[in-house]
């Protein structure tokens, strides 16, 4: 069956060193990885749709560039350009988590309605009461995203989803995986085909897995779930939510999309901007034309 | 290049920055709560009482501080910053009950919040994010 929807995993920055340990739990000592920032296009069944939408390069841009080695941000207006598509035409936004670098540019999509778990939005504001030596809790929040937040939720365009969510948009659905990388962290499925038991199916899973040693190990013939290198929850529900992705797409774990996962472009089709960004393209509609090719 | 005594300036009103930036934070969580119909909404919500008690935590730590030539620029912004959001703080507690009690609180805070960022650009040492241990902003090689 010709896929549902169009996919594409969409680069706007990287870090080109970044150190393994702070992705795969124990990866001490063993060196760096690219890391790339990327957000993700849902296209089809006459809807646009992306899962996050990367960070404010105004507020954060040069901190990040100049101390922390973040390359090549962009912003989505020539980042999306590259696949004919305009912010302002993106109508849904599904946001993993609240971090900086996955939901502070809600304000170059002024059309979308954004939606995210409830829960992620209480235990953050729970979490800003305690007295400042909880302050690890509160880490990758920026305070001018949840003002921006607030006018989201005035226009109607915030909708704060209590745990899972099926046909969000058709074939579309949410999952909610609480205390994990964050309080209300959830992951996005694609059910290609539209089917209720999809055999088609995508997962994208924002921060609950960095790269594939999250979902297979180190060894693919004895696999085995590591834990990400960041979890403000449980390390025992990320590796439980990891395995319900898993699952969730009968077994094959490059079905599961890590947007910090650069080893994408060995998987499916993809091609570098002259931006130097990389385009992954993991399905194709009926009708759509490549965008790598 | 940063002098010895704008050094010890920046030591010693880290805290104070990071408490306006808490109490923004915390004021900007009440609000979301709000206008997003949140079932945590409630009047009376415990953290304004705590945002009050650090913005006073705040107040105190500023009024002792002695900027340098250097540090001026940043203490004026934090100055700024405390006035906007003290009252925006003051707005929150007559009542976060329509859109026009969040615009009396929103409107200040934003403004108040700018100040802050202005501050955090005029010295190194204060952050608007705590980038150091976020996932994805820690430290490349």
């Amino acid at each position: 069956m010709t896929p549902a929807y169009s996919l594409w995993v969409m680069e706007y920055a990287a870090v080109p060193n970044y150190p393994q340990s702070g992705l795969i739990y124990g990866m001490h000592n063993q060196g760096t990885r690219k890391l790339p920032y990327c957000y993700v296009v849902i296209k089809g069944q006459g809807q646009l749709a992306m899962v996050d939408v990367g960070y404010n390069h105004k507020a954060h841009g040069e901190v990040l560039a100049n101390t922390y080695g973040v390359r090549g941000w962009h912003p989505p207006h020539e980042v999306l350009g590259e696949i004919g598509i305009k912010p302002e035409d993106v109508s849904t936004i599904f946001i993993t988590h609240c971090h900086f670098d996955h939901m502070g540019n809600i304000e170059d999509f002024p059309k979308a309605t954004f939606y995210l778990q409830e829960r992620e939005l209480s235990k953050w504001v729970w979490s800003m009461s305690l007295h400042r030596r909880f302050r690890w809790l509160m880490l990758g929040i920026d305070p001018a995203d949840i003002m921006r937040a607030v006018d989201l939720a005035r226009q109607g365009r915030l909708v704060a989803v209590d745990g899972d969510r099926e046909n969000v948009l058709p074939g579309v659905d949410l999952h909610a995986a609480f205390d994990t990388h964050t309080w209300g962290s959830m992951y996005v499925t694609v059910r290609n085909d539209l089917a209720t038991n999809s055999q088609s199916s995508w997962v994208f899973c924002g921060d609950l897995a960095y790269g594939y040693e999250n979902l297979r190990g180190h060894d693919p013939n004895d696999p085995e779930y590591i834990p990400i290198g960041l979890a403000t929850g449980s390390q025992f529900n990320v590796i439980m939510t990891a395995d319900e992705m898993v699952k969730s797409v009968g077994g094959d774990v490059h079905r599961v999309i890590p947007p910090h996962e650069e080893r994408l472009k060995d998987l499916y089709p993809s091609r570098i901007t002259k931006a130097g960004l990389r385009i992954t393209e993991l399905a194709l509609a009926d009708g759509e034309k490549s965008q790598v090719r | 290049m940063i002098d010895d005594a704008t050094a010890i300036y920046i030591v010693e009103n880290r805290k104070c920055f990071e408490d306006l930036k808490q109490v923004a934070s915390q004021l900007a969580g009440l609000l979301v709560l709000s206008a997003s119909g949140s079932k945590e909404a409630v009047p009376d919500h415990p953290m304004l009482h705590a945002a009050g008690e650090l913005f006073q935590e705040a107040v105190d730590a500023m009024r002792s501080a002695r900027p340098t030539e250097r540090a001026r620029p940043h203490h004026e912004h934090l100055r700024r910053a405390s006035t906007m959001i003290g009252g925006a703080l003051k707005q929150a507690s007559v009542g976060l009950n329509t859109c026009l009690d969040l615009d009396r609180v929103l409107i200040p805070l934003r403004a108040g919040y700018s100040e802050l960022e202005r501050a955090a650009d005029e010295l190194p040492g204060f952050e608007k994010v705590s980038y150091e241990r976020a996932c994805c902003g820690g430290r490349a090689q």
